[in-house]
């Protein structure tokens, strides 16, 4: 079992309220998503394990179970091409759920035209295997987001 | 067996949305998928994590395998999907 925990606070919209219809519709995976609060900050881990993917905008850590969580910071982010964004951990790392990844600011994102909403997403997983997934509401970084069965 | 070589015409490479895109597709085969850099170790094209992991960029090439009655549709399939750019703002 894998707790999920939020990679910033913010308030949480869930997949449908991300502005992109491949994440909205669960298509890269069942899920949620955070809309980040407008100060710049660290996005965190969200599970213990090893930083398999590690791009500016987005990063992948799977758990000692195999299971593999996105983190994408905004919306089209990939288009920044890392500006805005500092790598606070290297591909191939083990970190720990909470460990400081990436430092940006949101607000930056927006101001750039962009969505800063961060989608959180369990990859490779059926919908039925997630469970207490929070869609709503306000939520602190490091609080759990859903849990992986 | 039938495999190909596409290159990769999304400007982002094979991540988050033609990714997905991908995997949805390769996911209905009723066989065996998998999808590698050349002289690279196939990874299964239907799992999202593992084609994330292969980390496969813009203008790179990569070789698609699927052995079952019908591959070579899904394949065609497949290769319309990378090596079509994405319009600008997508």
């Amino acid at each position: 079992m894998t707790r999920v925990l939020s990679p910033v606070g913010g308030r949480v919209v869930g997949l449908a309220g991300v502005p992109d219809p491949v994440f909205a519709q669960a298509m890269v995976g069942p899920g949620t998503a955070v809309d980040p609060a407008r100060e710049p900050g660290r996005a965190i881990a969200p599970v213990s394990g090893k930083i398999v993917k590690m791009h500016p905008h987005a990063y992948v850590v799977v758990d000692d179970e195999g299971h593999g969580v996105l983190v994408h910071l905004g919306i089209d982010t990939v288009q920044l091409k890392g500006e805005g964004f500092e790598l606070l951990a290297a591909e191939g790392d083990r970190v720990t759920a909470g460990q400081p990844l990436v430092a940006w600011d949101p607000a930056a994102v927006e101001a750039g035209g962009r969505s800063p909403i961060c989608a959180v997403v369990a990859l490779d997983a059926p919908a039925e295997a997630l469970s207490d997934v929070v869609e709503a509401g306000s939520v602190v970084q490091g609080a759990e987001l859903f849990v992986w069965s | 067996m039938s495999e190909r070589n596409v290159r990769i015409e999304s400007k982002v490479g094979l991540h988050a949305r033609p990714a997905a895109l991908f995997v949805q597709t390769a996911a209905k085969a009723p066989g065996d998928v998998t999808v590698a850099k050349p002289g690279g170790q196939p990874v299964n094209a239907k799992s999202i994590l593992a084609v994330l992991g292969l980390d496969a960029r813009h203008g790179e090439e990569i070789v698609i395998t699927a052995d079952f009655d019908g591959a070579d549709a899904l394949l065609a399939e497949l290769e319309a999907l990378l090596s079509t750019p994405e319009p600008e703002n997508a």
